[in-house]
């Protein structure tokens, strides 16, 4: 069996003695693309801060490659490298910012070659903007050559913090063809911190929820925020604002979050039982899990979107489309409570 | 030129004296400022000499001892920093009279410093400038480098850096807050009176630099000799900066 790339081993962060990050075991297999989801102030750029040795664990074990690793650790500081959320240049020129990392490998050779090529791979052409200083770029530039910058050092693996949140359209399409070319040509591993759903899970080989800085599932489960409230039938739940009740399990307390698995998407409304509770809703998203080949729809009961996986013989089934309204069914002893 | 002004004031409905005579003064200084650097007065020369050379002995100092200290008070966190911080804040505020009054003391024969022989040199009031320069140096190159990104760290140990290069591509990122930090440094020494005077004695041609002169010119009642002189400090301050811009856009 192969050595995963990463191995996380009894891993716990905390800032100022307040626990931001707990993970037990995780594993990342070579070449993978893993996908990082969950709400602002889960833990995931903590997690890749640590994963790309920027900070060292308050306790805990990271392994790369088999061995133990932490900040500069000569094993791992040339085969890792991070792009953070937040576009971000060095006071000089755009040559300069992006041969920075191979001078800092002493790989001085053809460094032109390696800066021109790295800018092309981002859509930047170097006869336009090597020269340029760090604070004549837009956001989108300077996102682009930051993201020149790792590419240009052949990276083993590649840790992205949201790397299309405060970039236009254009920039965040750029950025994502640059960074799979990566994983393409030279079998970088792809760490990808994202609020953008639809793209990890057309990349991703796998996808971890991560909740109060806790890794809990797969990033397929609906996440559904307190506070909760009695309903007049006596059970915890919320009114949705198109009247329909989502009912819950007793909640641990008025603001924890439910974690829903949606058991069945059907094109009528299918029969209940007990513990069952059934929510029409409308698709309002439909795209493909590259790896599975399944098919992953948001659901849209009320103003909550429920994530759902459907294999492809039941989409062409129930004939599910966006736009089409469709019923979910989901098991009240089921919901678990984060 | 007398003609100009009185006709000038002639033409005004109500005459003010104190207007006129400031005017009169600016008007001569520029004029002999122009005179003095044009006809390569000596003593001028010598003054304009003694104050390149003395605030550049004192400010070399203070940035060879005061950066390094500064890059290190901003950059490392350890036990008593705050308190440091704040005693190179208060000096920062050091008056230069006192200063010159200490240094002066030292210097003196009777001083423990006195068999030197600097007193009323162009290095003892090197000595007492750098004292004056250094808790600014230290002080504004800790805030340039306490007040980076804190994406700057993480940039470039993502890039790879040891802990070496860490260190050094932080001292080179935040350059242009040190440089203004050692211009203000050089701002202050280069107009410093009190040092230079106690320290230096205002000696002719040999300790006497531009702002002891424009002490003395005034002292002696010769206000636009005074203007000239201080318009000559102001060219030289010009040419540092000039200078430094032009080195702020190449790097």
């Amino acid at each position: 069996m192969d050595t995963p790339i990463y191995e996380i081993r009894s891993l716990k962060h905390s800032y100022g003695g307040q626990p931001v990050l707990s993970i037990d075991h995780l594993t990342v297999k070579q070449a993978n693309i893993v996908g990082l989801v969950g709400p602002n102030g889960s833990g995931k750029s903590t997690l890749l801060r640590l994963l790309g040795l920027i900070e060292r664990p308050t306790r805990g074990e990271i392994f790369f490659n088999g061995r133990r690793v932490q900040p500069f650790s000569d094993e791992a500081r040339f085969l890792i490298t991070m792009l953070p959320q937040e576009p971000f240049l060095m006071k000089r020129s755009v040559f300069n910012n992006v041969s920075y990392g191979l001078k800092l490998r002493r790989n001085g050779r053809n460094i032109v070659g390696k800066v021109n090529d790295a800018l092309s791979l981002v859509g930047l052409a170097s006869e336009d903007f090597a020269r340029r200083p760090w604070y004549a770029l837009s956001g989108g530039e300077t996102q682009r050559v930051a993201l020149a910058a790792r590419l240009a050092l052949k990276p083993k693996v590649l840790l992205l913090d949201e790397p299309t949140a405060s970039v236009d359209a254009a920039s965040a399409q750029l950025i994502k063809e640059a960074t799979l070319r990566a994983r393409q040509e030279l079998g970088t591993t792809l760490i990808v911190a994202s609020h953008d759903w639809q793209w990890l899970y057309e990349i991703c080989d796998e996808v971890f929820h991560l909740f109060k800085g806790k890794i809990f599932g797969k990033g397929r489960e609906t996440i559904i925020f307190g506070p909760w409230q009695r309903l007049k039938t006596g059970k915890w739940g919320k009114i949705l604002s198109d009247n329909q009740q989502l009912q819950v399990s007793s909640p641990p307390n008025q603001e924890a979050a439910a974690v829903i698995d949606i058991l069945s998407v059907s094109h009528d409304r299918p029969p209940t039982s007990g513990e069952d509770i059934v929510l029409s809703g409308t698709v309002s998203r439909l795209s493909l899990e590259r790896k599975t080949g399944r098919l992953f729809a948001t659901i849209l009961t009320g103003d909550f979107p429920f994530n759902v996986g459907i294999a492809f013989e039941q989409v062409k089934k129930h004939t599910i489309f966006p736009g089409k309204t469709i019923f979910i069914r989901y098991r009240l002893d089921q919901i678990k409570w984060i | 030129m007398r003609k100009c002004s009185d006709y000038l004031v002639s033409q005004q409905s109500h005459f003010n004296p104190a207007l006129y005579i400031v005017m009169n003064f600016l008007l001569e200084g520029f004029l002999q400022a122009f005179n003095l650097l044009l006809s390569g007065n000596a003593e001028t020369y010598s003054a304009v000499w003694a104050t390149v050379k003395v605030s550049s002995y004192s400010i070399g100092s203070s940035l060879l001892m005061g950066i390094p200290l500064g890059f290190c008070l901003g950059y490392f966190d350890f036990a008593g920093k705050k308190p440091i911080r704040t005693i190179v804040d208060t000096l920062m505020a050091l008056p230069t009279v006192f200063i010159g009054l200490v240094v002066y003391a030292f210097l003196t024969h009777r001083g423990p410093l006195g068999n030197i022989g600097l007193l009323f040199t162009l290095p003892g009031i090197a000595i007492g400038q750098t004292i004056l320069a250094l808790p600014i140096v230290i002080g504004l190159s800790a805030t340039a480098v306490e007040s980076m990104d804190k994406k700057l760290r993480i940039t470039i140990m993502s890039m790879g850096a040891n802990r070496r290069q860490l260190f050094l591509s932080t001292l080179w990122e935040s350059r242009h807050g040190i440089l203004a930090g050692s211009i203000a440094a050089y701002g202050r020494v280069m107009t410093e009176v009190g040092i230079s005077m106690m320290v230096g004695g205002n000696i002719k041609w040999y300790t006497r630099t531009v702002t002891t002169a424009i002490a003395l010119e005034t002292n002696k009642g010769q206000f636009g000799m005074g203007v000239a002189l201080g318009l000559v400090l102001l060219a030289i301050a010009f040419c540092v900066n000039l200078s430094v811009s032009l080195l702020r856009r190449r790097y």
